[in-house]
């Protein structure tokens, strides 16, 4: 009886604990649409009427270059490493919207640059061609705004699926970067050549708050924000560890770490700088809760850069960005909690696992992998479910190499009450889908499964 | 972690794309540039009394005067006073900013600084909030008008360069002797690209001498502007009517100027 009241405490304990705090992403998302429905109020009060098939062409290029404009600042704004997006939205999440709008906002350039011209070359009576070279000839900051086109096509041209996988990340990066040249260079020609602008100096004066406000916040979240980060903690590798066939952890001692604030869930994009590898910087979770000198981070063997890892040595510096990722604590908005990690996705998940407030009985963590010898970190798991009355249950590979079927009817099979959990899902894109068919499936409501999955 | 179908995204967001300027464009109204005008000229409605240059001639103690063009950023603005016994009697804009926002805007603001302006019988008046640009404009042009007070003493008309109000013939040769030569102000016709006004010297029912007071500008329309008014002046001293050819790839220009001169012609006769 007793040992019952004691968990019902324990519960009430941890339900106070528990602030689900509401995504931000809607109220962005309206603001996002506001801004355009007043871009094109915009266009709409600065004409008063349109002549003919000339004038409409024309006009049509500028509704699609004034939303071009506007969507140009809001691609950059979701790369900026704010932390509202990053760490409340989920920087997987805006990934893609960045992803999405950056393809929408060249397909916008395109069709404004062709209806542009196409009109100007029938209001001159000369081909499109000799009026586009008219254009960038004459007009005023059009040869900056064509040179800043031509870089956005060939960043759009290399991010396409196919080739984007032939290009190494480090590389694909580094183009990537030119996009802040390119809006720089075709930035002026908007206000130049801009009707809306001539006409309307509120307008102007909108535009470069918007650009303003963007640059000041890249400024401030990718570049002082990490350099004050590392000078206050001044991080270097503190010892390499192989945890299993392939997957190894480092550890990084700094000062202060525990005040870094990080939450277990989150990543970093670390950089190491030792011969080879300053130039890439990769997003790795934390694989335990920080402590006051120490930081932990597991990673597998996947690629160029996970490899090298293994060879880093004893003091090597380590320069840090973050914490990033909104899969934390602050998501849950039950008791009972489930995580389901696959293979190296295990990361966050073990950090979840010893800090997430949970009752006896209340917290339970599946680890899908391979064999039993991939459960990296399986001896620590072990020791905080016995510590915490967690419950850790594991899913390998038959001996004939045959998958472990997750679906509806073994989980709740498993746990009859899973439809009352918050599921935490971390792993590799094939597993994430599967899992979370399966979760579905057995009733739990999606705004209770919470993922990150970085594949774009 | 819903299953995407990026194809029906695209196709959608196009789709939407596609179907929503296109809906914006057919809620403009269409026009064309002749129909356009009678919205766009505002000297119409902002004259407070565009007869005063005929009375001066007459009494010889009212006298009216016409301030220079000044260019803001939306537009000119050119002020026309009648002065009786060293006051401002009378105050009008002869050209105010026109098109879209800056119509509101002036037909809002003119009036207010016509009152100031007879009040203060000076050009130091306020500018009206909301239209700073304007109201500067205003108030330049008054204070060369008032130069021209000054200068010329009174009795005689418009001091010489300073232009024509539109809509009522300024008969500015006449008072310097030559009693044939008129200078005659057109309407302002508003075109797609912004508006343009015509001013022309007449002289034994010759036009000696056609220049636009307004023209587009901005962009690519200064570039057209500067290529086609100097051949459209050309046309309309050649033909000494209204009746020239428009200049390719100037349209609309070429369009508004024909209306413009038209109606300074149109006065020649009347």
């Amino acid at each position: 009886m007793s040992t019952i009241a004691g968990g019902r405490a324990a519960r009430r304990q941890t339900m106070r604990r528990i602030r689900p705090r509401r995504s931000p992403a809607v109220p962005l998302l309206i603001a996002v649409w506001a801004g355009a429905a007043g871009v094109l109020w915009l266009w709409w009060n600065n004409t008063p009427s349109i002549a003919d098939d000339k004038g409409r062409v024309l006009n049509a290029g500028r509704i699609t270059g004034l939303l071009a404009g506007y969507l140009m600042a809001l691609v950059v704004l979701q790369m900026a490493r704010v932390p509202a997006l990053e760490r409340r939205v989920g920087s997987d999440r805006v990934a893609r919207w960045h992803a999405m709008s950056g393809r929408y906002m060249l397909c916008l350039t395109l069709a404004h640059i062709g209806l542009t011209m196409y009109g100007m070359s029938m209001q001159a009576g000369i081909g499109i061609v000799d009026q586009t070279i008219d254009a960038v000839k004459t007009l005023p900051d059009m040869g900056k705004a064509a040179i800043g086109t031509g870089l956005l096509l060939f960043i759009g041209l290399i991010s396409i699926g196919g080739l984007r996988r032939r290009i190494p990340y480090d590389t694909w990066y580094h183009i990537h970067l030119l996009t802040y040249a390119a809006v720089y260079l075709s930035f002026w020609h908007q206000l130049s050549t801009g009707n809306d602008f001539a006409v309307e100096p509120a307008a102007t004066t909108a535009w470069y708050a918007l650009y303003g406000t963007v640059t000041a916040l890249v400024l401030w979240y990718r570049v002082i924000t990490p350099i004050r980060l590392n000078l206050r903690h001044r991080m270097r590798v503190e010892e390499v560890v192989e945890e299993a066939p392939g997957i190894v952890s480092v550890l990084i001692s700094g000062k202060r770490l525990h005040r870094i604030g990080a939450e277990p869930g989150q990543f970093f994009r670390w950089r190491f700088l030792a011969p080879g590898m300053r130039l890439s910087s990769h997003p790795y979770s934390l694989s335990a809760a920080p402590r006051p000198g120490l930081l932990r981070i597991t990673v597998k063997a996947l690629g160029d850069h996970s490899t090298a890892l293994r060879g880093l040595k004893r003091g090597t510096r380590v320069w840090a960005e973050g914490p990033y990722g909104a899969l934390t604590a602050s998501r849950r908005s039950r008791g009972k909690v489930l995580l389901m990690a696959g293979g190296v996705g295990i990361t966050p998940m073990r950090a979840l696992f010893e800090t997430l407030p949970a009752a006896r009985g209340d917290l339970t963590l599946l680890y899908r992998a391979n064999s039993t010898q991939d459960l990296a970190l399986w001896d620590e798991l072990s020791a905080i479910a016995d510590e915490r009355g967690a419950r850790l249950m594991y899913a390998v590979n038959s001996p004939d190499g045959e998958r472990p079927d997750i679906n509806p009817e073994t989980l709740r099979r498993k746990m009859p009450d899973i439809d009352d959990h918050d599921v935490f899902l971390c792993g590799p894109p094939g597993f994430a889908q599967d899992a979370y068919t399966a979760l579905r499936g057995a009733g739990v409501p999606a705004r209770r499964i919470h993922h990150e999955s970085f594949e774009l | 972690m819903k299953k995407s179908h990026p194809l029906r995204r695209i196709v959608l967001a196009g789709a939407a794309t596609v179907s929503g300027i296109v809906l914006l464009l057919t809620m403009k109204p269409s026009s064309d540039p002749a129909s356009a005008s009678a919205e766009g000229a505002p000297q119409g409605q902002q004259s407070v009394a565009p007869q005063g240059g005929a009375q001066a001639a007459g009494n010889g103690q009212a006298q009216t005067l016409t301030g220079d063009v000044v260019k803001t950023q939306y537009g000119n603005v050119q002020v026309r006073v009648t002065m009786s016994g060293g006051k401002i009697t009378s105050a009008a804009a002869v050209q105010a900013p026109s098109g879209g926002r800056s119509t509101e805007v002036s037909s809002n603001a003119v009036p207010k600084l016509n009152q100031a302006a007879i009040a203060a019988s000076t050009a130091d008046i306020d500018a009206v909030s909301g239209a700073t640009y304007t109201s500067g404009g205003y108030k330049e042009s008054l204070q060369s008008a008032l130069d021209n007070a000054g200068a010329t003493g009174g009795g005689s008309g418009n001091a010489s360069g300073t232009g024509g109000g539109g809509g009522s013939a300024d008969a500015s040769g006449s008072r310097s002797g030559a009693a044939q030569a008129q200078t005659l102000t057109g309407k302002a016709v508003t075109t797609d690209y912004g508006p343009v006004q015509v001013r022309i010297t007449v002289s034994g029912g010759k036009i000696t001498k056609s220049e636009a007071v307004q023209q587009p500008s901005g962009g690519r329309s200064s570039q057209i502007s500067g290529d086609a008014v100097p051949k459209l002046n050309q046309a309309a001293v050649a033909a000494g009517s209204a009746d020239i050819d428009a200049v390719s790839g100037a349209t609309y220009t070429s369009g508004g100027y024909k209306e413009s001169l038209q109606s300074a012609l149109d006065q020649a006769g009347g």
